[in-house]
């Protein structure tokens, strides 16, 4: 058990290696880098001259390494990275990005972590029910809302909450994370219920899909396992329905679920990167994408890299829970 | 001379008897109403995208300023007096200020326009051939009549949204077209020889799946040099969509082709001399054909959501490309949505793209084999 766990923790390695190397490389891709734009701004806001703006620039390459091949910025990041932790330097926001990830991945953690739970609990819960009530009127209703769920572009469902609660109930409680009172605070219940309001659209439509996913998954598995043979013996045996469907038939049709947890990791952060950005919740997803606009690199390769580090952890955590489970995955390797 | 014959007409009973696998599929698919209406819902609007200038009343591309951000007309049929015409109308919207100088529109009833069918329009080609001026439907000058408003530049939103259904579903489509491509040619390969080619494939296959898809495709789309042309801009686009949804392909089809290396058929073929390009595009490859067109109706719904995002956001496609993410970017601010919903209109096109393309591939999923009876 060790032993797997181990090899697969040391196969994410060159994983993670590989992949930082193609986010530096993706980053690198547009001509110019943020000097060009500096130097852009020394001529149109600071009435430099050309070549004086030139001159800035350049010393602003050399101060911050923009002058070296890009290997040896590659080599330089990934050490910062290992040996002190740091990201490079943001230079819209003039500080560290592992800094800015430090404030904000906790916040992007908890959302697509909530949304996550309550998708695959209530995901379950819906699925048990549709697939006991087969083409009754509530299955069908869950079966239009979960196409609805996975058809409907998620940015669309932020637009409509934002425009209902901005314009329509006047909602105060959006475009920050917690109230001003509250950032410093050490956390409590009371901060815990104010994280809350400004977040619960977030999670909601985050959640939305996956309760949707959730739910058809758990339909179709509990409909198997409720035609299996030893379901009809247990039911032919006198034992009480709601004993054949919790206790014989729902732990059996939870299995892919589980299986499939890793693949719902990102996909719960992808939501919440959709929503977020159109909520403008600070948590990662606005600074990724406004990092990306204003080419900030360190900013948006740290960030890609940090989204491919969620999903290889979520992955190894899903395969490790999986093995826990099922024996036959860890012997059969 | 006789039993050539003979066996000739043996041959011909045997064809006549066998059904093909294409027939049994739609015998299957026919079955299922909600994949048919998937079917007749991705129809309608590949219908509407491609006579898209048939369908819009109006130059989509040209400005109007004048007539930016009118609502969409309401489809009258009795006028305000209560009078009943047996024929559709419109009444124009005008713009006044009411006592604490808001703007408000509102309907002008003095005039009514009927709505005419098959009217002489804006000049256009025929599927990019004949010249002609024949539309769908229309108004009298100098009435207007948008069924879905219009957006900053008072251009007809319906008659962009059909306009974008060209992008956006040759987009999805092309971009589908290039990782199936992809995913089933290696899928093929890694599976049929095996080996270390396989196990590199394999990792490889394992090293992209690792990759945040929605936040690579937006570094990568954020990538693409805003001077470039619409033609190259497309093609990167679809490319960088393909870029990922390869590999679920892949991974499939190199399953179905490892199963079915050693069946008998195949080791027949082999025994017979058949080279081994013969064994994979002609017996390997058309049994995973199912497989494919069913990741290929699932791939691109995905592709269409991704893109709409990306355009919303505006680092995918950029004007004057448009597309039905791009549609939508005015509503970023929500003010401008506060005062002008119909601007959402596009998200309308999306939903029945993507419920469409789903419903027909779990159509084709259930009807891909049609062997087994359920």
């Amino acid at each position: 058990m060790l032993e797997y766990i181990l090899r697969r923790f040391l196969i994410s390695i060159p994983l993670l290696l590989g992949i930082s190397m193609v986010a530096f490389a993706i980053i690198q891709l547009p001509p110019g880098d943020f000097a060009t734009a500096y130097q852009q701004y020394l001529i149109n806001q600071a009435n430099m001259s050309p070549q004086e703006a030139e001159k800035a620039a350049n010393e602003y390459r050399k101060i911050y390494g923009l002058d070296q091949p890009v290997p040896i910025q590659y080599l330089r990041w990934i050490k910062g990275i290992v040996t002190e932790g740091k990201f490079g330097y943001s230079f819209a926001y003039k500080q560290d990005v592992a800094q800015l990830i430090a404030e904000r991945l906790p916040r992007t953690l908890f959302l697509a972590l909530a949304a996550h739970s309550i998708s695959t609990l209530v995901g379950i819960v819906i699925g048990i029910y549709s697939a006991t009530h087969k083409y009754s009127l509530g299955d069908t209703f869950a079966t239009v809302f979960a196409f609805i769920g996975t058809a409907a572009p998620r940015f669309f469902l932020a637009i409509v909450i934002v425009y209902y609660l901005v314009i329509q109930v006047k909602y105060p409680y959006v475009n920050r994370f917690v109230s001003p009172q509250y950032a410093f605070a050490p956390m409590s219940w009371e901060k815990f219920l104010d994280i809350l309001k400004y977040s619960w659209p977030v999670i909601a439509i985050a959640g939305f899909g996956g309760v949707a996913r959730n739910m058809r998954v758990m339909r179709a598995n509990l409909l198997d396992v409720l035609n299996s043979q030893y379901v009809t013996t247990a039911r032919s045996k006198g034992v009480r329905e709601s004993l054949v469907i919790y206790k014989h038939a729902v732990p059996n049709a939870l299995h892919p679920i589980i299986m499939y947890q890793g693949t719902v990791l990102p996909y719960m952060l992808q939501g919440e990167l959709e929503a977020a950005i159109v909520l403008n919740m600070p948590s990662l997803a606005p600074m990724f994408y406004s990092s990306l606009v204003n080419q900030d690199i360190y900013v948006s390769g740290g960030f890609l890299f940090i989204y491919s580090v969620l999903l290889v952890v979520g992955n190894l955590i899903a395969d490790i829970m999986l093995s826990v489970l099922d024996p036959r995955i860890r012997l059969g390797q | 001379m006789t039993e050539q014959t003979s066996l000739r007409e043996q041959r011909q009973i045997q064809l006549e008897e066998h059904e093909s696998y294409f027939n049994l599929v739609w015998r299957k698919f026919r079955k299922s109403r909600v994949a048919i209406a998937g079917g007749l819902i991705v129809l309608a609007l590949a219908v509407l995208a491609i006579f898209s200038s048939f369908f819009s009343p109006y130059d989509p591309v040209k400005l109007n300023m004048r007539s930016g951000y009118t609502p969409p007309s309401r489809i009258h049929f009795t006028d305000v007096n209560g009078t009943f015409y047996g024929r559709p109308f419109v009444y124009q919207w005008k713009q006044v200020v009411d006592e604490n100088m808001y703007m408000h529109w509102v309907e002008d009833t003095g005039t009514l326009y009927f709505v005419n069918f098959f009217v002489q329009g804006w000049e256009y080609k025929w599927l990019g051939l004949f010249p002609t001026r024949l539309h769908l439907y229309g108004v009298a000058e100098p009435g207007t009549i948008y069924i879905l408003g219009t957006d900053k530049f008072g251009r007809d939103i319906f008659g962009r949204m059909c306009l974008a259904g060209r992008i956006s579903l040759a987009m999805s489509l092309f971009g589908t077209f290039i990782s199936v491509a992809v995913g089933s040619v290696l899928g093929v390969v890694s599976g049929y020889y095996g080996g270390r080619f396989d196990n590199y494939l394999q990792r490889f296959v394992e090293f992209v799946q690792s990759f945040p898809q929605l936040p690579l495709w937006m570094a990568l789309a954020a990538v693409i040099p805003s001077t470039w042309d619409q033609m190259a801009v497309f093609i990167a686009m679809s490319t960088i969509f393909a870029l990922l949804s390869w590999t679920l392909l892949a991974r499939e089809i190199r399953g179905k082709v490892m199963a079915m290396r050693e069946t008998d058929f195949v080791l027949a073929a082999r025994e017979m001399g058949a080279s081994d390009m013969r064994i994979i595009f002609y017996h390997l490859y058309p049994n995973t054909l199912s497989h494919t067109i069913v990741v290929l109706t699932l791939t691109i719904p995905s592709i269409i959501l991704a893109e709409s995002f990306l355009s919303f956001l505006g680092i995918g496609i950029q004007e004057p490309l448009v597309s039905w993410g791009v549609m939508m970017r005015e509503a970023q601010t929500i003010q401008t949505l506060g005062f002008n919903q119909w601007i959402i209109a596009p998200v309308l096109f999306i939903l029945l793209a993507v419920l469409g393309f789903n419903f027909l591939g779990d159509g084709l999923r259930d009807a891909a084999d049609p062997y087994t009876i359920t």
